[in-house]
Parts: structure tokens; sequence; C-alpha cells
């Protein structure tokens, strides 16, 4: 089987082949100049937290309002251990992807016997005292001053008699960036198939019958937590030593917001979807803070339209762009039995 | 200092009590967490300075008027948005709602611009700064006496529209049951509007009374105060239009104590420590038994 697909790749792996190609020459062509190199490194890093969250609302059907509080707490782990102790960024990965998970953990093993919009207060709750955290224990985080100075990423090969290569400009960055959303594609994509994710769709289409088909769900839902946390960790401590500085104000709730207007728009628990929706609304961002001050509004207007955005969506495409069948059906359910079976609607509990 | 603090905590609790009445009677009728109602707090503070500033009304006729236009942009909020998702699931009216508020916050920006606005010098009544009453060592302006008369007035007020009148036993017919309701002759959609008219004109009070009283008006606003009266609203049992009063007069007095005696960095994080604590151990909340009903989706 595995010969016969390599001779003759399906429509699907053509695209993502001749995608993944695309992304690989993108930095040399003609027209790319290192501000559009810097917007795609931005579509990529929110791929991978758009990707990280999706798990929540998209694979178990809660609302999670607080994941930007995981994205601040894995920048912060990042940037605090390489500026007091130069740690590399390789081990930052999996300290950070720890941490995330072990907040997720936290936070989420005593909520998420909540229902949906309890829970979502909870996140939210939590996301504000990180940033609350963040800004006031200035003696670790130098609060509102912000934590400048944060050292590059750089392969260090000199315990190896080998050279030491820096980060300098977007152009690794770029490669570095391609090659996480690839491993969280990957791992999303394994996840999906496996069975903790038939668990989760389960959990998502219908608790009761997942509990009584033997599924621990507040077990499954740690689990989901904790996985969503700790990739959005990750996608922080990219954040902190891309960026290399970091400042509380970086991670309200708007953060939060436009993360979760991602999913919604390209499609809740779809994946392609989901990457689709940063890419549309990262660009889109852009060309708003662009274009706004030309028109002579102020930039933060842009969160007008993603607020729009997210109404009309809910309203007429609640299940995305690309969606799901289990996700629209559910969706569309309530709407299509009034519209079928209004004259019986009082049989209904 | 003590008396000072407690003054403080009752003027700010009030108003968190006027808030989070609204978010519980909606949650009461719709089960729905109104994100956009802080921004409906905000939108009434903008109204207040825009119909003083530009109209040259007087306070109290501009307090009223927008009040009014709070209520009606209640109203709408809630045709527009939340109505087409009645049957929807849960999930996407908490999305819907949570749209709603950046996008109405961000519409308040874009006309008012993010700067903070202070009411124009000497349009607030001339006797709002001066001292009514001392008693150990604590200055009570007429402002102070002004928002809590106008606070308890409106408690009551609400308390009687729920209680005695039609409209008050239709919409706790409709909080109990929709279809029972609907059954019974109760216009639901009309109650459900009815509600957010109240929930945004208190609202809107609210909004106008924290605009004088720091005399800043910034279209951000709505947004912590929205989050503290959820907590508060939580704290009293969602769904309980007492248990969010109590609820808002103690989330207040708890955050003027703490912010005057434990650490006035944390001010805003008491109220949120206050509602994960009180959503994980008591769910319920103070007088809340709404929670059983509504488990799991409609």
């Amino acid at each position: 089987m595995g010969k016969l697909r390599l001779q003759n790749p399906s429509r699907g792996a053509k695209i993502r082949i001749s995608l993944l190609i695309l992304a690989l020459i993108l930095p040399f062509l003609p027209f790319i100049s290192d501000y559009i190199l810097h917007i795609v490194i931005l579509i990529f890093l929110y791929m991978i937290l758009a990707l990280g969250l999706n798990i929540v609302p998209g694979f178990n059907g809660l609302l999670d309002l607080g994941y930007v509080g995981f994205y601040g707490i894995g920048a912060y782990t990042s940037g605090l251990l390489t500026y007091h102790f130069g740690l590399s960024y390789w081990l930052i990965i999996p300290l950070a992807f720890i941490n995330g998970a072990i907040w997720g953990i936290l936070l989420g093993a005593p909520t998420l016997r909540l229902t949906g919009d309890y829970f979502a207060i909870v996140t939210f709750g939590f996301s504000e005292l990180v940033v609350l955290f963040l800004t006031n224990e200035i003696w670790l985080t130098r609060g509102p001053m912000g934590l400048p100075g944060i050292d590059v990423v750089s392969i260090d090969l000199t315990l190896f008699g080998g050279p030491k290569w820096e980060f300098i400009g977007e152009l690794p960055y770029y490669y570095l960036a391609i090659v996480m959303v690839m491993v969280t594609l990957f791992v999303m994509n394994r996840i999906q198939d496996s069975r903790l994710g038939r668990a989760w769709f389960a959990i998502r289409d219908d608790e009761v019958a997942a509990v009584s088909c033997g599924i621990n769900l507040l077990a499954y839902k740690v689990i989901a937590f904790a996985i969503s946390a700790a990739f959005g960790a990750v996608g922080g401590s990219f954040f902190a030593r891309w960026v290399t500085f970091l400042s509380p104000d970086m991670f309200k709730f708007w953060e939060s917001f436009l993360i979760l207007c991602m999913i919604v728009l390209g499609g809740m628990g779809n994946i392609w979807g989901v990457m689709i929706g940063a890419v549309v609304l990262v660009s889109m961002s852009e060309v708003l803070r662009e274009l706004l001050p030309l028109l002579g509004l102020p930039v933060e207007g842009r969160f007008l339209a993603f607020g729009l955005i997210m109404v009309l969506m809910m309203r007429y495409r609640p299940a995305g762009i690309l969606p799901i069948p289990a996700v629209a059906a559910q969706m569309r359910a309530g709407r299509v039995k009034r519209k079928k079976v209004k004259p019986t609607v009082g049989m209904k509990k | 200092m003590f008396l000072q603090q407690l003054v403080n905590g009752l003027v700010i609790g009030g108003i968190y009590a006027m808030i989070a009445v609204g978010y519980t009677m909606i949650y009461g009728v719709i089960q729905l967490i109104n994100f956009a109602h802080g921004e409906i707090y905000m939108l009434g503070a903008f109204f207040a300075i825009t119909f003083i500033s530009f109209l040259g009304l007087p306070f109290y006729i501009a307090f009223l008027l927008s009040m009014t236009c709070c209520a009606i942009c209640g109203v709408l909020l809630d045709i527009v948005a939340y109505r087409p998702l009645r049957q929807s699931p849960r999930l996407a009216a908490l999305i819907t709602a949570i749209g709603m508020s950046i996008f109405l916050q961000n519409l308040a920006m874009v006309i008012w611009g993010s700067r903070p606005k202070p009411f124009p010098h000497g349009t607030l009544p001339a006797y709002f700064e001066k001292t009514a009453v001392t008693f150990g060592g604590v200055n009570l302006s007429w402002f102070h006496l002004f928002i809590f008369g106008i606070t308890i007035v409106m408690m009551f007020g609400l308390n009687l529209i729920i209680q005695k009148t039609r409209w008050g036993k239709a919409m706790r017919a409709v909080a109990q049951n929709k279809t029972m309701a609907a059954l019974t002759g109760i216009n639901v959609n009309r109650v459900i509007s009815y509600t957010f008219a109240l929930a945004g004109a208190l609202g809107g009070a609210a909004g106008i009374m924290v605009g004088a009283f720091y005399n800043s008006i910034y279209p951000t606003m709505g947004y912590i105060a929205g989050v503290k009266a959820f907590a508060a609203a939580v704290l009293g049992g969602i769904g309980s239009v007492p248990g969010a009063m109590l609820g808002g007069v103690v989330l207040g007095v708890a955050e003027a104590f703490g912010a005057g005696y434990l650490s006035s960095l944390y001010r805003d994080g008491i109220s949120y420590g206050v509602m994960i604590i009180v959503i994980i151990l008591i769910p319920a909340g103070l007088f809340g038994k709404v929670l059983k009903e509504t488990k799991k989706s409609m």
C-alpha cells in the first residue's frame, strides 16, 4: 500500500505536498520582504495556537476562554529560563510543554466537571489572573516594564566541537516555525484518529452516550485540556524567543478571542479549517492594521470586524468555512427541528 | 479607615449589584451568559456624556434618557444577536455573546475614541461634591448618598416588578419553563425582550453613576465591570435576583477591604478569585438552585 501511494498520491496528498513545497521556497520568491516573512511566521505561530485550542472547543465541545493564559505561561517560562539561566531553546520546548500541561491539569481537574458556561467563565478568570500575576510580581517578571533582551534561538554545537549558529533575522525562525507547525499537525492528526480522539468526539457528540460506553468523562477532558494547554505553552515559548521581548499586555483576553475566532471561522474540530482560519484572520488583522489609520480610525477597531465575524458565523454558518459533519449537524439540530416540528414543540423537553 | 473602606465597598458593591442583576435575570430567562451586558453598561455612560455635552441636557434628564437608550440597546441586542440562536446549542449562543461584547466595545472605541472622557466641567449637579454627613471621621458626599439612594430604589422597584406585576409573573414563568409558559399564552419572546430592557436600563444606570463617580468614561470600562458583576451574580447564585444583589454588595465590600488591607495590586484579582472558588466549591452560589435544571444544554 505504501509503495502504491507514493506512486499515485491522492488529491489531498498532492495538495499537501505542494503546499509544503510552496512554504519551503516562499522566502526566496521575489516579492517576499522581511515584513511579509514576519507575518507568515505569525500565521504559523497562530496555527500552532489555534490547533492547540481546537482540542477543547473543537474536539470536546467545551468553550475555553482562557487559552491565552497558557500561552502567557509558556512565553514567560521560556523568557525567564532564558533570561536567568540562559537555557537552550531545545530544552525549553519540552519544559514549556510540561509546564503548560501541569497548569492545564491543575485548572482542568477541579473545573471540568462544570457545565459549559461555568467552565468558560473559570478559564476566563484564570487567564485574567495570569495577566495580573505577570503584571504584579515584579521581582519575577519585571511586571509592566516587560522582559527585554531574551536571547535568540541558537543551535549550539560547540560541545561537540562544532560551530554555534544563532538565529538572526526572520529566515531561520521561518523554518523553525514550519517544523513546529508540521509537528503539531502530525500530533493532531494522529490524536484525531486515535482512541483518545474518538473518545473526545464521543464526548462532544453526546456525553451521556459516551459515559454509558465506559468513557471516563473527567479523565478524558482533563487530558484534552492539558494537551491543549501544553501546545499553547509551546507556542508561547516560541513567541518569547522570536520577538525577544515580553510584556503582560501581550496576553490579554483579546488574544484568546482572536484564536477562538480562527477556530470558529475555519470550522470547529476541523484541523485544516482551523489552519485556514489562522491564515485568514492574521492576514486580515495585518491588512486592517495598515488600512484603518488611513481611514482615520483607531487600530483597535479591527476587533470590531472580528466580533462581527464571530456573530455572523454563528448566525449563518455556525460550523465554519470547512464544517465537519458532526459539528454541523449539532449546530443545526435545533433550527431544523424548529422548522419542521413546530406544532409539537411542547412535547420536546 | 475601616469605615471609609466599608462605605467605598458599599457604593461600588451597589453598582456591581445593579449590573449583576442584569446578568442573572437574562440567565434566568434564556440560560445565556450575556457577555455583552458589560458593554451596555459602558454604552450607558457614553450615552449620558453625549446627551450632556452635545445636546446640553441637564444631568437628570440625560440620566433617564440614556437609561431608556440602554433598554432599547438591550432589546436590540437580543433581537439581532440572540433570538436567531434560541434553538441552537449553548456554545453558539455563548460565542455570539462574546462576539457582540467585542463588537460593541470596539464600536464605542471607533465612535468615541479610546481616551478616557470626563463629564464636561460643571455639568454634574454642584451639590454632589459637598459633604452631606460626617460620622466617625468619614465624609459622605451627596453623591455617595445619591448612588445609595438610586441603587436601593431600583432594587426595590425591580423586586416589585418581578414579584407583583403581570410582567414579573410572566418572567418568572418563562424562567421556570419556556414551553409551559408559551402554552399558557405568554408571549415568550416579548417577555425575554422585556427582561433585556430591564437589565439594560439597570446596567445603563450603573454605567452612568460609575462614569460620574470616577469622572472618567472609556470603552473598555464595561469589560472589567462586567466580569466583576458576573462574579457577583455567580456568588449569589446565578438566576437568583436577591442573590445577585447580595453578591454584588459582598463582592464590593470584599474588594474594598482586600484592596485596603491586603494588596491593592490584586484588586481585580479578588473578584476573579472569588468567582473561581465559588464556581468550584459551591457552583449553585449562595441562593442558587437553578444549576440542576440547566445541567446540560437546552
